[in-house]
């Protein structure tokens, strides 16, 4: 009986130190052995049935890509949770964010040496400037790269705009614009608010108002989503939030607290006109037909052309078992796997951009001009702004917008309260240091 | 005799080895899922802690931050509360007047508890989202029909004054779970007190006030605490109907404690800053139902009291 528990014992310590072996906690090691490299996406089963289709091109003898189901609903929990227990796939799905807050605590593999002194294409001056910026913490490391960008604008109906009898959006149409469209189309057709922007009224509203200011020559919310140094709302901000909460006020446009998680489905059923969104929306209309005729325009401007910008990408735990596999796999992900997977469906241009070409070619031939004319016009729009703080604090930020900033624009508070708003960003980020 | 002594203490003996035995299991269970996370809890309340870096004691300054200077969690207090004084009475109220009516004697009675209690036994996810659509201002089903009866429709789950209240209606939906257990109090009221009542020429109100209420209020004492205590804590309704909007009137505490704890979608949580949150809560619901029992006496009947 004694000699059955040694025995036993001995097995289980032996298959625990072999499995200890396996789980590649030898961060970074380089081995000549067989590997195999583990990735997970937040993607729907039919896109992660097409990556699997593209990743199965992946040709190298010593290296074994396996992709980890994850529902795609429970992506941030399942990413919480295999986090703190520290057992992150070698490549996953994040978002800029993400990115910013793990590699500030040292949890992922920096690449940018690797990028910035790449062989071939796949180097940095082949990634969306922009992008490859925000990817960087303060003091230069990338924990991961950015795949996708995304790009916003206003989709509308082409239909509810006719039977108003109002302009098409288009390009450098401004916000005065825009919110007299709202009032037109609002209460009409079945619609209840002529524009239903989440953007502009949820928690990173005081971000997207940045773009009314910059493109009216002010100053941004403020001065860097990653490590900001200031929040401000100057003139030209405070002008921007004044004309939003006066289109609020008249109904024109949806209330911060709109419940906005079906307003595409509203959209597509034509009971809303105008909504702001992003590009990937397209993918969704080519498969499931909106009653309406639809298009996609850029943001409005006061002067020079402003938009928002924000890209995802794919992060690697510091702990990955073979950082060359790794990489080579991260490459193949962001130089081929697109061309497989974007034209069934074309949810976002890829931040590598000699791999948009499929992006856009599939959305041309899907007839979706007006998204392509707008993904490409926001790509090189002359200005640019963050989407939100990435920082680790930022959902302190995220607390004071809905206590200060949305009941500013509801009309509960004064819009002169927006700088108190802004002190307490400002002394937020200097406790932060 | 000393021989039978001896016996009589060695059987004591081993008796006791098995009582101590047969209570391990729980104080086992105890030990490791109740007073040690209690323990941790308070431990990790002082520290500032993400899950992924070690602790650093911080002292009490995730409660100086949570009482002066997070801007969510009075109102989060203040929604809470709010919740529990609106939904405990309610909950009672219609548990105990469904219970009253599902104790008669008539054809059906059984389907009409089944009915009642029904809600319980589904998903509670699917039951909640279901009401989502409901409740949607533009498209739902509460306000095609008020509007087909010509009667004013409302925001619902997107109005700030709404939110909560509609919240407390979907949590009505399962007051069948409340209905079963009155149902079972009232059915062990004894039927000679109703004769006797009859009699003396009781109406119903008299009945009620005199036998049934008194005759149950241990059972409604129980229902008092259970109620507010899942009140304290719901969860389940705000995070999916509102997401604790609009602004922060339905972001009760619980909800505020996860969305710190486990936050969204890749951000680093604040461990240390939620455990403190769930000492609030947890003392919270400590100081209501020590009133609660305090004040109890007053309205409960025991038949245990002595003569």
């Amino acid at each position: 009986m004694k000699k059955h528990i040694i025995g036993t014992s001995l097995a289980c310590a032996g298959l625990l130190t072999a499995t200890a072996a396996c789980s590649g906690s030898d961060s970074g090691s380089k081995s000549d052995g067989p590997v195999t490299v583990t990735v997970m996406t937040w993607e729907s089963a039919q896109t992660n049935a097409a990556i699997d289709k593209a990743l199965a091109g992946f040709k190298d003898d010593k290296i074994t890509v396996k992709r980890v189901d994850t529902p795609s609903g429970g992506y941030g929990d399942k990413l919480a949770s295999l986090t703190q227990a520290k057992k992150l796939p070698d490549l996953f799905w994040c978002g800029n964010d993400t990115e910013q807050q793990y590699t500030a605590q040292g949890l992922t593999v920096d690449w940018a040496k690797r990028i910035t002194d790449g062989d071939g294409d796949f180097k940095a001056g082949n990634f969306v400037g922009s992008a490859m910026e925000n990817w960087k913490t303060g003091d230069g490391q990338m924990g991961g790269l950015p795949s996708l960008m995304n790009t916003y604008g206003i989709w509308y109906s082409v239909d509810a705009f006719k039977a108003a009898g109002i302009p098409e959006p288009k390009a450098g149409w401004t916000w005065d614009e825009m919110y007299s469209a709202a009032s037109k189309l609002a209460n009409k057709g079945g619609a209840k608010y002529g524009l239903v922007a989440d953007n502009l009224t949820s928690a990173d509203a005081p971000f997207s108002m940045s773009m009314y200011s910059v493109s009216a020559g002010g100053a941004p919310f403020t001065d860097n989503v990653n490590h900001p140094t200031k929040a401000e709302a100057d003139d030209k901000y405070v002008e921007g939030v004044t004309k939003l909460a006066a289109a609020i006020k008249s109904g024109s446009v949806a209330p911060p607290g709109y419940d906005a998680s079906n307003v595409q489905a509203l959209f597509s059923a034509g009971k809303v006109p105008m909504m702001v969104g992003g590009q990937w929306l397209a993918a969704g209309f080519q498969t499931d037909k909106p009653k309406i005729k639809y298009g996609f325009a850029p943001f409005p401007q006061v002067n020079t052309p402003t938009t928002l910008y924000d890209s995802v990408g794919i992060c690697t735990p510091k702990y990955t078992a073979n950082e060359d596999a790794t990489y080579k796999v991260l490459q193949y992900l962001n130089t081929k796997v697109w061309d497989a997977v974007l034209p069934a469906s074309p949810v976002a241009p890829p931040a590598y951009t000699p791999a948009q070409a499929s992006y856009f070619d599939a959305l041309t031939k899907a007839g979706q001009t007006t998204v392509v004319d707008t993904v490409k016009a926001d790509l090189s729009a002359e200005k640019t702004v963050g989407v939100r703080f990435t920082t680790t604090w930022a959902s302190q930020v995220a607390d004071l917008t809905t206590a200060w900033y949305q009941p500013i624009l509801s009309g509960k508070k004064p819009i002169s309260d927006l700088q108190t708003y802004v002190g307490k960003i400002n002394d937020l980020i200097k406790s932060a240091g | 005799m000393n021989r039978s002594r001896v016996g009589m203490s060695r059987s004591a003996g081993s008796d006791t080895r098995a009582a101590y035995l047969f209570i391990l299991p729980p104080i086992i269970g105890f030990s490791v899922f109740v007073a040690y996370p209690l323990v941790r809890s308070f431990y990790l309340a002082l520290t500032k802690y993400n899950g992924l870096t070690d602790p650093v004691f911080v002292g009490l300054d995730n409660f100086r931050r949570l009482f002066t200077v997070d801007p969510a969690f009075w109102p989060s207090l203040k929604a809470t509360g709010y919740l529990v004084v609106l939904y405990v009475p309610l909950s009672l109220g219609l548990g105990l007047a469904l219970a009253m009516f599902c104790n008669q004697r008539f054809a059906g009675v059984r389907i009409v508890r089944t009915l009642a209690y029904l809600p319980v036994v589904l998903p509670a996810i699917a039951t909640i989202t279901l009401w989502k659509f409901i409740l949607n201002p533009q498209v739902g089903l509460a306000n095609t029909i008020l509007a087909k009866l010509h009667l004013p429709t409302s925001s619902w789950l997107q109005s700030p004054s709404m939110s909560m209240p509609s919240i407390v209606i979907v949590m009505l939906w399962g007051v069948g779970g409340t209905m079963i257990i009155f149902l079972a109090a009232l059915q062990a009221v004894p039927t000679e007190l109703y004769e006797a009542a009859k009699v003396d020429g009781a109406g119903p109100y008299s009945v009620f006030f005199r036998i049934t209420l008194p005759m149950i209020s241990p059972i409604m004492l129980l229902q008092v605490i259970l109620q507010t205590t899942a009140a304290l804590q719901t969860f389940n309704q705000p995070k999916i109907l509102t997401g604790g909007g609009p602004g922060f009137s339905t972001n009760v505490l619980m909800l505020s404690i996860y969305n710190n704890g486990f936050s969204n979608l890749g951000r680093i949580p604040q461990l240390g800053y939620a455990s403190a949150q769930v000492w609030v809560l947890f003392i919270l619901i400590i100081a209501v139902i020590a009133l609660t029992a305090k004040f109890s006496s007053l309205w409960t009947y025991s038949d245990n009291t002595p003569d």
